[in-house]
């Protein structure tokens, strides 16, 4: 049975005037990997930092693993944190730096050494843990942030931008860290970023925040259900065939079918009034059914607009608007 | 590459290392990493070699004004006393005055606030660790007493005086520096307000002895920690006062300590953020 390890309720936090996190609401459960999103400046880091008590709330009231946020001592026990930008100290060596902040979280010096030295095995960096940090390349020093955030074992681990500035194969490895964060601890991971496919694979819910406020939340499919986003499609046939599916095509009542004259054989399908008829989605299945049936080879069928970068594209905008 | 991140059986489970915490002591871990980053990143014995050049050549200049008679014996033992609890002094100002505004400007103070040590053991470690450089600088300066002192019997005196004057005045502008610290969000400016306020303290010491020295003076040298408690040095090294006669001069010391002391002890929690000001965290 999974527990709700992180609960946000009506989260506000004011800067004097400016108000940085509005009404933030939402909830995580054990082993889930909860998406933030949002653009610069959306409240991402500000959520993060009142989650793990950094800064204390203008209202609204949050619990982790079950302790209230009055018990900051108690919360910062259970947590792991990456912040943002994180610096470390350039003297230390890879291990020191682990050791240290095992230490702090009471583990004595032996039991210090042996997580140390766990963590940086499972992260790649056991063969560098004699070497200073100042030699670090930027994603190994990610990744002795993210062996920093897991040296109490926490229950729910926050990583902001955990792959800000790494090339696609740093980030690819972070990536994998943090499924295994979720899948062999069993721990909840919340993930600030902007990396919108990688959420799309790694995230079983996301949290949309624009202006302090959450725009969207829920799973994947339900936030790009919710952003209500007009489906389109590009459909390829053989050129020779291209007129006998648009016979076929023009049986369907609220599709229009477009081509350019770039690409003959390439039919632009879009659904003509979303949410009056049929869902966008259905229509775009029926389509396609009603394509093979007809025995017209499909040589490629792409449906725009089913994305979650689409879905955040439209939700940020839109309230920029 | 796929990395996969084994559960820790080691480690336990987080009610495990809230139980071994309650046992642990956050202040000597914190200490402990701070004096090592302060050493074994050569910026303690920089500072150290820089001070021990200086007493070098100030001991070489008092002991050869001594040889022609310019300068008593005791003066010399009082004066390169002074420069050692001087030196020191500032160094603990200047590493202190590094400790909350440094970790800001250098990132790495989010990630100490997220541990459970509260943060006035935080604060209670930089001090320590600031505080190792004036046990440094005073050990420093021993065999330099040492020399000066032989043969008019007032070295094991000027040694514990040196200790427990110095190590008052220290403790109280450590805790100034940390005050300062956490006040400003940059290091530059910390650190440039601390290495001024030393000298506005340290200035009175410096005015020749010939001026005219009224009330006002006395009011200036009493109400200043670091000239006050030179000036106790002085009353018991030159003046042969005895240890009682002159202890009103380490009042000021004295006050300095609890008042910076006790504000870092009551608004420790409210000192140590992120930001500071409105924005803080």
């Amino acid at each position: 049975m999974t527990s709700i390890t992180v609960e946000a309720v009506r989260l506000t936090k004011n800067f004097g005037r400016r108000s940085a996190v509005e009404d933030v609401s939402f909830t995580a459960s054990q082993g889930e990997i909860v998406g933030l999103l949002g653009p610069n400046g959306a409240g991402k880091t500000t959520t993060v930092r009142l989650l793990t008590t950094v800064l204390e709330p203008t209202s609204g009231e949050f619990s982790i693993a079950g302790y209230p946020h009055t018990s900051a001592t108690e919360i910062r026990r259970c947590v792991g944190v990456l912040p943002e930008s994180s610096g470390y100290p350039s003297p230390q060596t890879g291990g020191e730096y682990l050791r240290f902040y095992a230490r702090l979280y009471g583990l004595s010096r032996s039991q210090a050494r042996s997580v140390s030295a766990e963590l940086l095995a499972a992260v790649g960096l056991e063969e560098r843990s004699r070497s200073r940090i100042s030699t670090y390349s930027r994603g190994m020093r990610q990744r002795l942030g993210i062996a920093r955030a897991l040296v109490n074992n926490p229950a729910v681990v926050f990583l902001d931008e955990p792959t800000l500035g790494l090339d696609p194969a740093g980030q690819a490895q972070v990536l994998s860290i943090i499924r295994g964060i979720a899948k062999s601890r069993d721990a909840t991971v919340v993930l600030s970023t902007h990396l919108l496919p990688e959420v799309e694979e790694l995230c079983s819910k996301v949290v949309i925040l624009n202006h302090g406020r959450v725009v969207a939340s829920g799973s994947v499919s339900e936030v790009i259900k919710t952003a209500l986003i007009e489906q389109s499609a590009e459909l390829r046939v053989p050129l020779d065939l291209v007129e006998r599916a648009r016979n076929v095509l023009a049986g369907f009542r609220d599709l229009t079918v477009d081509q350019t004259p770039e690409q003959p054989d390439v039919l632009i399908l879009a659904v003509d009034r979303p949410g009056t008829g049929a869902a966008p989605g259905e229509v775009m299945n029926e389509v396609l059914a009603a394509i093979t049936a007809s025995g017209i080879p499909v040589l490629r069928f792409e449906l725009e607009g089913s994305r979650l970068s689409d879905a955040f594209l439209k939700m940020t905008s839109e309230a920029v608007a | 590459m796929t990395v996969q991140v084994a559960p820790q059986p080691a480690v336990g489970t987080s009610q495990d290392v809230r139980a071994r915490a309650e046992g642990e002591s956050g202040w000597l871990v914190v200490a402990e990493q701070e004096c090592r980053d302060l050493w074994t990143s050569g910026r303690g014995l920089m500072l150290l070699f820089l001070f021990s050049v200086l007493l070098s050549a100030v001991t070489y200049l008092t002991s050869t004004n001594q040889a022609l008679n310019f300068l008593e014996q005791r003066e010399s033992v009082n004066l390169v006393l002074q420069f050692a609890v001087a030196v020191g002094v500032l160094a603990t100002l200047v590493v202190s005055a590094d400790g909350i505004s440094g970790e800001r400007e250098r990132g790495t103070l989010e990630t100490l606030l997220v541990t459970p040590v509260p943060r006035r053991s935080i604060i209670a470690g930089k001090l320590i660790a600031a505080l190792s450089l004036w046990f440094a600088t005073f050990l420093v300066s021993i065999p330099y007493v040492w020399v000066l002192a032989r043969g008019v019997g007032i070295l094991g005196q000027a040694l514990v005086l040196g200790l427990c004057v110095g190590t008052l005045v220290a403790i109280g502008l450590g805790c100034i520096g940390l005050l300062i610290s956490a006040a400003c969000n940059s290091n530059k400016t910390s650190i440039a307000a601390s290495i001024f306020l030393l000298l506005i303290l340290f200035a009175p010491t410096q005015l020749p002895s010939g001026l005219p020295q009224g009330w006002f003076f006395e009011v200036l040298l009493r109400a200043n920690p670091v000239a006050s408690g030179l000036a106790y040095i002085s009353s018991l090294l030159v003046e042969g006062h005895s240890w009682t006669q002159d202890l009103s001069f380490l009042i000021t010391p004295l006050l300095t300590v609890i008042i910076a002391g006790g504000a870092l002890v009551l608004a420790g929690p409210r000192l140590v953020r992120l930001t500071r000001g409105e924005n803080a965290g």
